[in-house]
């Protein structure tokens, strides 16, 4: 266990700190109804679209007509989204990880592991905290938990090579503690190709 | 509860007297025997001496009840649950109302902003103090926070005292309890946490001499004789507050002169076992002190938060004087029904207490002048959240008893969210009632769903249409049949395998008929009956065709299709009818809710969780429930899944919402009907929150609804009022991008006709590729639109 350990926590570290350099990425803040407008604060009047929803009903149909009445329903309304790398931590996340490292140190991993949980609900797109949760779960001896994090990770970690590779370090460092040889090398290969 | 000293959690008498003074009750036997009269004092000794032993055993009767109660007593104390408490940091997603709300639901009170307990707003500038907290992973101290909201996110948050952190919690709002059967509701303290003030002001007001006497102060009832004499009524009780203690704790309410008589025995008998501080102790924890409709409030610790929504240790002088002056009758002197009488008995104890030197006159002048404080309402409504607190029960029943739950003060911490239980629940109740106006159908009945996309806690619940009513929990146990909410499944099966599918394989939309051995036939139709040819599959998915989608799932197999589904969740046997293609399969909204989690979150499967941890009364945890991933499916598989979902809301089923969602709200989502409209679904998620809307009748009549039209619009009322990130998905290892033309299954350049930017898993994009060099006048203009746009 103590090999696992000092193997990937350094390239985890140097992840984590070289991601915060990594190119701007994250996902886009839309506050409520695109104002701060306020349910309570400002009841809404009536929209007439909303007025117009009867009509609809009556057309009993799931699918979008093709020649669709409304002129602003006729163009799409934007294409797919999606981004190369995931959200950056806020100085919030920052600080509970930093504590959960304190944790850790001490050997108390399931506070730490408590503290991550905290960090991950306000920063649940950032590959950083999950493998953080993946190194206290190896710290706690639970490994089939940490190899799912790993992979969640990774599922995060988008063009930032740094963290892929130091993810699939961590991956094959934790199943070839598990035993799962042949998945470790594959792990440590993808690793290499980057 | 605000209890910064651990509550005591088992409230054990440990602290018997050593050597209980033994005192044995001797009667005088003055006189001799009489020479004259024998036989009369032969009968008086043989009647006394019966009686000496009838009163001797009954003595120890009433000695063994004592003290075997009051030994092993413990109070029985409600479990509590609360709400997610709220964390607040730079950039923490809260509109300004919404903050508001969240700590007038916290029992927070507006104020300075500097008493512990309340807040201060201008516009979107707060001032919080908040009381400090106990919470299983440490203490959360006392704090004044400042924090501006602008565009319903936190900035400039500052500590101004206290610990200084860049992220702070506030304490939890209580959203239920889970009552004994007596509905005694209390919060346990322990003498040194009551401010002596209060203690001097009972014991002034009730008890003068507690300290002094043996449990009965004959001189007191001798007093309280005359006067109630005098006045031909009783006015005034002489009991000590051991004897209020016996009478509540041992005693049935009746009166009468046997009762009266085991009072004084069994005070007597306390008093010789327990030291007065225990027995004060006791009567601070039981004394009744109000009632919130069919909860009792028992004990100066609640009565505080009742009444003032505040800790007893933050009591002032008033205060202190209120709660003393409502134990004489707390329905007569009731403050929120009788403020009047309140006040003036209020006054009474202030003066008092100042006449007996425990306060000074002038600060006794000073809060005869104060107001009665009390709070406009109880800190929180019993049954706010029945619906979700049905959910946290069931999820409590896995692990914990029942009479536990009632009665060890156990502290339980939900995953749910306020403000999102608020939009939720307005969502639903605001967009049935402009559908009842439509048509005059007021049996429509609707549930939501609404989970934090990756970490699986629900946030908020609703059972019905009227979220208030505790009874039908549509959310947790109506099971329908899914419609078309299965297709994304369908494909996400066949993208499993790129070699033969991608998301501009060519998909038929060509109607056909399944023979069955016995004959049957089955023939799917479109909903709207058409037939399209040949189309791509991402829009077969998008535009919600049947036909294509049955298809491709005979292509895949029923067992491939179930098989994705149980990995993504789905417990209960699945039909293996082709059939089940098109949704005939019956779930409910939270399992719906379950098994989109997964697409949701490119292929992990995330258990739903309502509660993050449970506690003892004294803040020791008893168990966490953590968050866990299980990838169940491809990420690159999911994310061209995730693409045709998007699609959905853009040019789909789902596009309706953005009449109202703004545009740049990205979103994913899929709609589900069946047959005559007897369901409308909608599932769908943005980049953090995952809802699930279901429309339909109780009876399972038909509706003129589908999912676009019934439980879109529910779904995206709810999402318009949410704050909250777009659905943006990190692209996958092995992943890219690439400009085509679908119907030529061909590469071609971003601006030619028909070029779509569409994700393929590596190796499986087209070959060949397609140039529009000819459409030059296309060409210029697709250079300039990025210039104008």
């Amino acid at each position: 266990m103590k090999a696992v350990t000092l193997k990937y926590s350094s390239a985890l570290a140097l992840a984590l700190i070289i991601g915060g350099c990594a190119s701007p990425g994250g996902s886009i803040y839309v506050p409520a109804g695109g104002s701060s407008r306020d349910v309570e604060d400002a009841p809404e009047p009536p929209r007439s679209e909303r007025e117009a929803a009867p009509t609809r009903t009556e057309r009993k149909s799931e699918q979008p007509s093709e020649s669709a009445a409304e002129p602003e329903q006729e163009r799409r309304t934007g294409s797919p989204s999606y981004q190369e790398a995931g959200d950056q931590l806020s100085p919030a996340a920052k600080s509970l990880i930093q504590q959960a490292d304190s944790l850790l140190a001490q050997g108390n991993a399931p506070a730490a592991i408590a503290q991550l949980e905290r960090a991950q609900r306000i920063a649940p797109r950032s590959a950083e905290v999950y493998f953080k949760l993946s190194e206290a779960y190896v710290a706690a001896g639970q490994l089939g938990s940490a190899e799912q994090f790993t992979l969640k990770g990774l599922s995060l970690a988008g063009s930032d090579a740094r963290l892929q590779r130091s993810g699939w370090m961590l991956l094959a460092d934790i199943r070839r503690e598990r035993g799962n040889v042949a998945g470790a090398n594959q792990a440590e290969q993808r690793a290499n190709a980057l | 509860m605000t209890c910064l000293q651990p509550c005591r959690f088992r409230y054990t008498r440990a602290m018997k007297k050593t050597s209980p003074p033994k005192k044995s009750v001797k009667k005088k036997t003055g006189k001799g025997r009489s020479a004259r009269r024998p036989w009369f004092w032969r009968l008086f000794w043989r009647v006394s001496l019966i009686g000496l032993v009838l009163l001797a055993g009954w003595m120890v009767y009433l000695d063994a009840v004592v003290t075997s109660r009051f030994e092993g007593r413990r109070f029985e104390v409600p479990s509590r649950v609360y709400a997610r408490p709220l964390e607040l940091y730079d950039g923490a997603s809260v509109s300004s109302g919404s903050l508001q709300r969240e700590l007038e639901l916290s029992g927070f009170r507006k104020g300075d902003g500097v008493r512990p307990g309340t807040y201060s707003r201008s516009g979107g500038r707060f001032l919080i103090s908040s009381r400090g907290f106990l919470f299983a992973d440490g203490l959360e101290p006392r704090r004044r926070l400042a924090l501006t909201i602008y565009s319903d996110r936190v900035q400039e948050f500052r500590v101004v005292e206290g610990d200084n952190a860049p992220i702070v919690r506030l304490e939890p709002a209580q959203i239920g309890g889970i009552y004994p059967a007596h509905k005694e509701d209390r919060v346990l303290v322990q003498l040194e946490d009551v401010p002596d003030l209060l203690t001097d002001a009972l014991l002034t007001i009730e008890d003068r001499g507690f300290y002094e006497h043996y449990g009965v102060a004959p001189l007191s009832i001798g007093r309280a004789l005359l006067v109630n004499l005098q006045a031909g009524r009783v006015v005034q009780g002489g009991s000590t507050l051991t004897q209020q203690l016996v009478k509540n704790f041992f005693l049935t309410r009746e009166q009468a002169l046997i009762r009266k008589g085991n009072e004084a025995l069994m005070s007597v008998l306390l008093e010789l076992h327990y030291e007065k501080d225990d027995i004060l102790e006791t009567y601070l924890n039981e004394v009744y002190l109000g009632q919130a409709g069919t909860r009792s409030i028992h004990g100066f610790g609640l009565a505080s938060q009742f009444y003032f929504g505040e800790s007893i240790r933050d009591l002032d002088l008033h205060q202190v004087a209120l709660l003393v002056a409502m134990v004489k009758g707390p329905s007569y002197y009731n403050p929120r029904r009788h403020p009047e009488r309140a006040l003036a008995r209020r006054n009474l104890v202030i003066d008092v207490m100042a006449d007996d030197g425990i306060v000074s006159a002038a600060e006794a002048s000073k809060a005869r002048a104060r107001p009665l404080g009390v709070s406009e309402r109880p800190s929180y409504s019993e049954n706010r959240y029945p619906a979700y607190i049905d959910l946290v029960r069931r999820h409590l029943s896995r692990d914990y008893k029942e009479e536990d739950l009632r009665s060890e003060g156990l502290r339980i911490f939900t995953t749910l969210h306020p403000g999102i239980q608020y939009a939720a629940e307005f969502a639903v109740t605001d967009t049935l009632s402009r559908m009842d106006s439509g048509s005059r159908d007021t049996t429509l009945e609707s549930a939501m769903v609404v989970t934090a996309r990756d970490s699986g806690e629900v946030l908020a619940l609703v059972g019905g249409r009227d979220p208030q009513f505790a009874g039908f929990n549509r959310a947790l146990d109506a099971r329908r049949p899914i419609g078309s909410l299965i297709k994304p499944f369908i494909y996400l099966t066949a993208l499993q395998d790129p070699e033969r599918y991608t998301l501009i394989s060519p998909v038929e939309d060509k109607g056909f008929a399944l023979v069955f051995d016995d004959d049957r036939r089955w023939e799917p139709k479109n909903f709207d009956k058409k037939e399209r040819g040949e189309v791509p599959l991402h829009q077969a998915l998008s535009r919600s065709y049947n036909l294509p989608a049955v298809r491709v799932g005979l292509d895949v197999g029923v067992d491939a299709v179930q098989e994705t589904l149980q990995a993504f969740g789905v417990t209960s046997p699945i039909s293996r009818y082709p059939s089940m293609l098109l949704g005939s399969v019956s779930m409910t909204p939270v399992t719906v809710a379950q098994i989109y989690q997964g697409l949701a979150t490119s292929g992990f499967n995330t258990p739903l969780r309502t509660i993050r941890q449970v506690t003892d009364a004294s803040g020791e945890a008893l168990s966490r429930y953590s968050l866990e991933v299980d990838q169940v499916a491809d990420p690159a598989a999911v994310h061209l899944v995730q693409y045709a979902m998007q699609e959905t809301m853009q040019e789909g089923t789902g596009r309706a919402a953005y009449r109202s969602v703004p545009q740049q709200l990205s979103l994913a989502g899929k709609t589900g009907t069946t047959d005559d409209g007897r369901d409308a679904w909608f599932a769908g998620f943005s980049g953090d929150l995952l809802a699930v809307t279901w429309i339909g009748r109780d009876d399972n009549g038909p509706t003129t609804l589908t999912g676009s039209t019934g439980a879109l619009p529910v779904w995206a009322r709810f999402m318009e009022q949410v704050p909250q990130h777009g659905f943006s998905p990190v692209v996958p290892d092995g992943v890219t991008y690439h400009w085509v033309n679908a119907q030529r299954q061909a590469l071609t350049d971003e601006h030619c006709d028909n070029a779509r930017l569409v994700p393929f898993m590596a190796g499986s994009e087209p070959a060949q590729e397609v140039t529009c060099a000819g459409n030059l006048q296309r060409r210029i203009r697709g250079w300039f639109e990025g210039l104008f746009q």
